[in-house]
């Protein structure tokens, strides 16, 4: 059930003094952060769709136990690593540097970025890389796995993986830089009188994340450049026959790789915290725990990595790595309480943000049950590289971090382009990618405890039935895609438009006009000094401020009775 | 008129974006000196492979033209440091004696160690090592090395003024990084 508000009688809905941009602005270079921030989101929602495409023909692949789609196992090697690559490089880390680039300084009421020039220029590192990346599949693709393990990436893969490891180099400095540049902007740009205790905590999520990237992506620069010189320089730091040692790349590659795991989530637990709270109109749940327990993720996870190498691993070093991994769990499940506290006996809104939001909510519980399954020894042994661990990691990674970039769209498309997304197909979006994704992933925990390994193409008969079950649906979740690019098309041209403050939220980014003009606000922005205070007087005060001072949304269509399943409420919360 | 500005303090938003140049190059030097440590520890791990470090056969790098490289980097960042202050106190006789002295140590060690470099007797994963670290090193040294070169042109076209100090500052705590960098190679190279 939905609600939509109805503004304050008498106000005048937004007259637009609204930047004129056109397409042509976002190609080229600029130095405003909100058109960096839709740079960032449009590249990498395009190689989401190339990743999305390479996932397609794996599940294609898999219909059937028999090589079919592809002619060797080769093709299909190259197919899934690239397909991780792109997913995890291309699409979640930059589409979060977007959400972050566009956000963080409207929610602490500055200009711009403290860097404006460093900002562009990371981002204008992706598309090259991207190139690379994709390159790369022309070349002799990489065939070593998103992790890029040698001897896999050294003596077996062609000329594609010094590629993709040229891309990926390129992607780490530019989240680095991106990094550097959110610290600084959240460290000296807050506004007087906003403490850290009063940063929305989606800002407090990019620090956390941007404090990691500062701290691992380092370790992966490191490594990738000792593998690139393995593959071109005649060095042999990855060679066990001449002194070197494959260990050390998973060693170095998952000190980087177990936090950058944080990096892709965090971001998106700091969109849960925002929607929730604002469309269940309930101040957040222990503000202090959320935004400190993003700093214990970050920390933790940094003393965890070698659980990714429990076969591998020296038998007393087991019993230390598994217990800090099963202790992360905790600043997760202060996290997911908080999140529940916050909606219990809320006045909660269906809005197709919410739904992603709550989607997130239970399908990263799945996740996070199976991680700490897999923390266990005995229990990780048994599943080690089987399907198992892939179920796990697209339920924290799509069920996870990509609902929750699904929330975000849903959520600040309005501030962004100044009108609304249809809540009717986005609804539909929600239902076709909850119901897909679940039934692709869970099908694969019985996969892998059956005991199917991944990363094959080739399969033994009796788990066709299973396999054919998440194919299908792996394709309802391919299209359902298609449904929020229809969506984003006909709202650009046709959407209600959505003035400043369409869901009634009280941080810093919906005090100004949508979208915001080129100096984000006109004159200082006045701060709620609570960004989380629904429910109090004050706030409807505040609330209907914002209203008078920037126009309130369109009302809706005028309709007699209220369609099924929306009511239409008075505003002033 | 010139004097007249020099006299106005800054205003918010240049003290701003000083606190967020300084911020800002502080972190990268943190960041950046992690790809260092993360190779110190790749060090560690190779010679591990190995039961005896050098390998057998092998000859130990000689000590002493290191050693004393690195007390003339150790001086050259000194220089720096004087430098940095003389120009913040608008004195540029200091600043330009100071900052010659620095590139000057500054290139006598980046040539020593690329003799070094080129000379060390190809050993398997002793020379290989020595050979990544030194020259993942000496790239950086370089490059900024680059930059101090620019901003010294640059000084001498009187770019720089005890109001507009920052690429001075920024030049010489690049350098500070380039230094603390070798010292951590110097002590795995040559003393582990």
């Amino acid at each position: 059930m939905a609600s939509i508000s109805v503004p304050v009688g008498g106000v005048p809905t937004q007259a637009a003094p609204r930047p004129r941009l056109r397409a042509s602005d976002f190609l080229r270079w600029s130095v405003d952060h909100k058109i960096i921030g839709v740079q960032y989101m449009v590249t990498s929602f395009v190689f989401f769709l190339v990743g999305g495409t390479l996932a397609m023909l794996i599940r294609w692949e898999l219909l059937t136990p028999n090589l079919d789609l592809v002619q060797t196992g080769s093709q299909y090697n190259s197919l899934f690593s690239v397909h991780g690559l792109v997913m995890i490089f291309l699409w979640i880390i930059p589409m979060f540097a977007g959400f972050g680039n566009y956000l963080v300084p409207l929610m602490l009421g500055a200009k711009d970025m403290a860097f404006p020039w460093l900002n562009a220029f990371a981002f204008w590192l992706i598309p090259p890389a991207g190139i690379l990346m994709l390159g790369s599949m022309l070349v002799g693709a990489p065939e070593a796995g998103w992790t890029q393990y040698p001897p896999l990436s050294t003596l077996f893969s062609g000329d594609g993986q010094t590629l993709a490891a040229l891309a990926v180099h390129l992607l780490g400095i530019s989240s680095i830089l991106g990094a550097i540049n959110f610290i600084v902007t959240i460290k000296n740009m807050r506004p007087a009188g906003m403490s850290y205790w009063q940063m929305p905590l989606f800002v407090w999520a990019i620090l956390a994340t941007s404090i990691i990237v500062v701290m691992a992506t380092p370790f992966l620069a490191g490594g990738l450049t000792l593998l690139i010189l393995d593959r071109i320089a005649g060095t042999t730091f990855f060679d066990a026959n001449r002194g070197g040692d494959v260990l050390l790349w998973q060693n170095v590659f998952w000190f980087y790789s177990h936090p950058a795991v944080y990096i892709m989530v965090l971001p998106g637990m700091g969109v849960l915290s925002d929607v929730l709270t604002t469309h269940s109109r309930k101040p957040i749940f222990g503000y202090k725990m959320v935004a400190l327990s993003s700093l214990a993720i970050a920390l933790v996870g940094f003393t965890v990595w070698a659980h990714h190498m429990f076969t591998s691993l020296q038998p007393a070093l087991r019993i230390p790595f598994m217990i800090t991994s099963m202790i992360i769990a905790v600043p997760t499940g202060i996290k997911i309480f908080s999140w529940l506290g916050t909606i219990w006996g809320g006045k909660i809104r269906f809005t197709s943000a919410m739904l992603f939001s709550l989607g997130f909510l239970s399908m990263f519980v799945i996740g996070g049950i199976t991680g700490v399954m897999l923390a266990m020894i005995p229990f990780n042994l048994h599943v080690h590289d089987t399907y198992f661990v892939v179920s796990h990691l697209h339920f924290v990674l799509f069920g996870g971090s990509v609902f929750a970039i699904y929330s975000g769209i849903y959520h600040w498309f309005p501030k962004i382009t100044g009108r609304m997304l249809n809540e009717r197909l986005g609804r539909w979006h929600f239902v076709l990618t909850y119901l897909g994704f679940f039934f692709t992933f869970f099908p694969m925990h019985f996969i892998g405890m059956l005991g199917m390994p991944r990363r094959v193409a080739v399969y033994l008969p009796e788990f066709q039935g299973l396999n054919t079950i998440a194919s299908i649906s792996s394709f309802v979740l391919g299209l359902s895609t298609f449904l929020l690019v229809i969506n984003v098309i006909i709202s650009l041209r046709n959407g209600r438009i959505a003035g400043a403050n369409p869901w009634r939220s009280l941080t810093l980014e919906w005090a100004t006009t949508s979208p915001p003009p080129a100096t984000n606000f006109i004159g200082d922005p006045v701060m709620f000094p609570d960004p989380y205070g629904y429910g109090m007087p004050e706030a409807a005060a505040y609330l209907e401020s914002i209203d008078r001072q920037f126009g309130a949304p369109a009302r809706p269509p005028v309709t007699d009775k209220p369609a099924p399943g929306v009511t239409v409420v008075e505003s002033g919360d | 008129m010139q004097g007249e500005l020099s006299e106005r303090p800054l205003t918010p938003q240049e003290l701003l974006d000083l606190k967020n140049k300084r911020t800002g190059l502080a972190i990268f030097q943190f960041t950046w000196i992690l790809v260092f440590v993360c190779l110190m520890f790749v060090h560690w791990w190779i010679r591990g492979q190995s039961p005896v470090w050098p390998p057998e056969g092998v000859a130990k790098h000689g000590v002493l033209v290191p050693t004393i490289m690195t007390l003339a980097l150790v001086a050259s960042s000194f220089s720096a440091r004087h430098a940095n202050h003389a120009m913040k106190a608008d004195d540029r006789d200091t600043f330009f004696r100071h900052w010659r002295i620095m590139i000057g140590l500054g290139a006598l060690f980046v040539l020593v160690m690329a003799v070094e470099w080129l000379l060390v007797p190809v050993s398997g994963q002793y020379s290989n090592l020595f050979r990544v670290l030194v020259g993942f090193h000496g790239v950086h040294a370089l490059a900024i090395g680059a930059f101090l070169l620019r901003v010294y042109r640059n000084a001498r076209a009187g770019a720089y003024s005890a109001r507009h100090f920052w690429p001075v500052e920024a030049a010489a705590g690049l350098w500070y990084f380039v230094t603390v960098a070798w010292i951590l190679f110097y002590v795995v190279l040559y003393w582990s």
